[in-house]
């Protein structure tokens, strides 16, 4: 517990994301109830855009389209306009060479420093596509295809990058071992949040809101980054160097005999509602359960919200709050991250078929590949500590275009 | 299975690509059956096209993946062995390390992953155009699966029987040797002696 007060980042990480949490259940529960199956078999308003197909059987999308004015002014779709997003006429679009350079931007980000990547791909469909700005017309003339267009984003966000951590996190969890209790804890959490979230904001959600909390997830990032670059955070890896080179050279000649007792792998030892126990290499560790369950169902819950995050902060967040090694929490935390991801993913696409485009995912992926490429040949020739500083400055814009852009209505920083 | 074609413009490079695509769908006289057979070929495609690609990046990177793995690898045998020792203070510096360590690998896996993947998120995008409206009412639920759901499902069972049949392959021993020639991975930590990252 006390480990857990001391690591502030976490805390505030979590707080913040308990925040958000919070405030999408309390506006899920205040939006407006979705239009009655009955509305469906009315006429098309005037000048509404006239599906392809049959009345009787649309998708969301053609049935949202549907209810649209027809026209070329902002909030309107000229059924005679190039096809774009999602095939929506005058839905912005892009030569596909223009996704696979975001990809590789992404790829090389994800490569070079980590975590940011993920940011940078909603990014890129937030502002650099246009999809907001896009979603943001239909405000007054169809909120239902706004808050459809916001889905679809924060979708997109989810295939580029949680169906990628799955494969990494399904390697990890076969190399790891497991400590079935705390991998519960943080799939139970984790699983309420993959089914809450969903419900309360799918259809509901307007794009604003959206880009409000990414702003604010944005910040969050921004925030560990530049502490990691700041003389105090570089001088706590170069204390734990330091300690750790003087315990190999003190214990460099000596083999470690292992024991009957280490070889035992992860005991459970205690079952508690306040308290779990176990012993791993002759150590006991312990922790309250409601902190995995919080923690599976913050971090899914940020995952599920905005499309981004979520697996990368399970391990920080179990080796603080329990200080477990970090070759038991890579398997446990890729449990909870497969089964987060599995509920996500099968919420979103398959029950509640949110519509994506897929051919921008596909492209997006090629580009990421080879940014993954990229990100080890320039690791050599640009320090670390001076890729984060760039990016902290890249994510402080980003924040802070989007949090205005979101909460106040307007960017006041351009290009967001 | 409910099925109700709808005329979408395919971009240029379906195409040029559907003819071949859609040979899988009809090669019995069963709707039913030939959807999931024309998918499971469409899988085993996507598949076969992401093991390609996925090795590719892979080799292009082993070098910076065998040392950003050993690194990890040494400092989770360190605390282990901290661990045994019962030095705390040595065996928080360094998780604390391997933890850093770690993060570079899975971000790096997460980006690589985008190689595996993209041909089976280009696969669906060509069922939306052909299955757009497909659907498989689901008996006693009330609920229908999609053309994505049904895609899902047989990529998860044909990944998982893959898995299996790769390892054994003279082809798949080779690849793997070729790719975990490194320094060790964290499935070897606390398996072998501790030894000195090499300079």
């Amino acid at each position: 517990m006390r480990k857990f007060w001391k690591n502030w980042k976490l805390l505030i990480l979590c707080l913040l994301a308990t925040m958000v949490l919070g405030a999408t259940m309390a506006y899920g529960q205040s939006a407006p109830k979705p239009a009655a199956p009955e509305a469906a078999k009315t006429a098309p308003a005037p000048g509404a855009v006239q599906p392809a197909v049959p009345a009787a059987k649309m998708s969301k999308l053609q049935a949202a389209i549907a209810k649209t004015p027809e026209g070329t002014g902002p909030g309107m779709i000229h059924p005679g306009a190039p096809k774009g997003f999602m095939g929506i006429p005058g839905a912005p679009h892009h030569f596909f060479l223009f996704y696979i350079l975001w990809g590789v931007w992404v790829g090389w980000i994800f490569s070079s420093v980590g975590a940011f990547g993920g940011i940078m791909a909603g990014v890129g469909h937030i502002s650099v596509f246009g999809l907001s700005d896009y979603a943001s017309s239909f405000k007054k003339t169809n909120p239902f295809l706004n808050k459809m267009l916001t889905d679809s984003i924060r979708t997109s966000n989810q295939y580029l990058v949680g169906l990628s951590a799955l494969i990494s996190s399904f390697t990890y969890y076969r190399m790891g071992r497991l400590v079935l209790p705390l991998g519960l804890c943080l799939a139970v959490g984790g699983v309420l949040a993959g089914y809450l979230v969903p419900l309360l904001t799918v259809g509901k959600m307007d794009v604003s809101l959206y880009v409000g909390f990414f702003g604010i997830i944005v910040f969050a990032v921004a925030f560990v980054l530049f502490y990691e670059t700041t003389p105090g955070g570089q001088a706590k890896k170069k204390a734990a160097k330091a300690a750790a080179k003087a315990f190999e050279e003190a214990h460099i000649k000596k083999s470690t005999q292992v024991s009957a007792e280490h070889a035992k792998g992860v005991q459970v030892t205690h079952w508690g509602l306040s308290r779990i126990a176990f012993t791993f290499y002759g150590q006991e560790f312990s922790f309250n359960p409601i902190w995995p369950l919080l923690g599976g169902f913050v971090i899914n819950g940020i995952s599920a919200l905005i499309g981004v995050g979520g697996g990368f902060l399970y391990v920080p967040f179990l080796t603080s709050v329990a200080g477990l090694p970090m070759f038991i929490v890579a398997g446990t935390s890729a449990l909870a991250v497969l089964v987060g991801m599995i509920v996500n993913i099968f919420n979103m696409m398959v029950v509640r078929q949110v519509p994506v485009d897929f051919i921008l995912i596909s492209t997006e992926l090629i580009g990421i590949a080879i940014g993954s490429v990229l990100g080890p040949v320039t690791s050599k020739k640009i320090p670390e500590v001076w890729l984060k500083r760039i990016f902290v400055v890249l994510a402080i814009y980003v924040g802070v275009g989007y949090l205005t852009k979101g909460f106040m209505g307007k960017s006041i920083l351009p290009g967001m | 299975m409910i099925l109700r074609s709808l005329s979408l413009e395919m971009p240029w490079i379906f195409l040029v690509l559907d003819p071949h695509l859609i040979w899988g769908y009809r090669l019995t006289g069963h709707a039913t059956l030939n959807f999931i057979l024309g998918t499971a070929v469409l899988v085993a495609f996507s598949l076969l096209l992401g093991e390609i690609s996925s090795f590719l990046a892979s080799w292009a990177v082993r070098k910076y993946v065998d040392r950003i793995q050993g690194e990890a690898s040494h400092y989770v045998k360190l605390s282990m062995n901290a661990l045994a020792a019962g030095d705390r203070e040595a065996y928080e510096a360094a998780n604390h390390l391997a933890n850093e360590a770690f993060g570079k690998t899975f971000f790096l896996q997460v980006a690589q992953s985008g190689a595996f993947f993209w041909p089976a998120v280009l696969a669906l995008a060509w069922m939306q155009y052909r299955f757009f409206e497909i659907e498989f009412p689901l008996p006693f639920l009330g609920v229908s699966l999609g053309f994505i759901g049904v895609f899902i499902l047989i990529y998860i069972l044909a990944y998982l029987g893959w898995k299996r049949v790769k390892g054994r392959l003279p082809l798949g021993r080779r690849v793997r040797e070729t790719l975990n020639s490194g320094q060790g991975t964290l499935l070897e930590a606390g398996q072998e002696k501790p030894t000195p990252l090499n300079p």
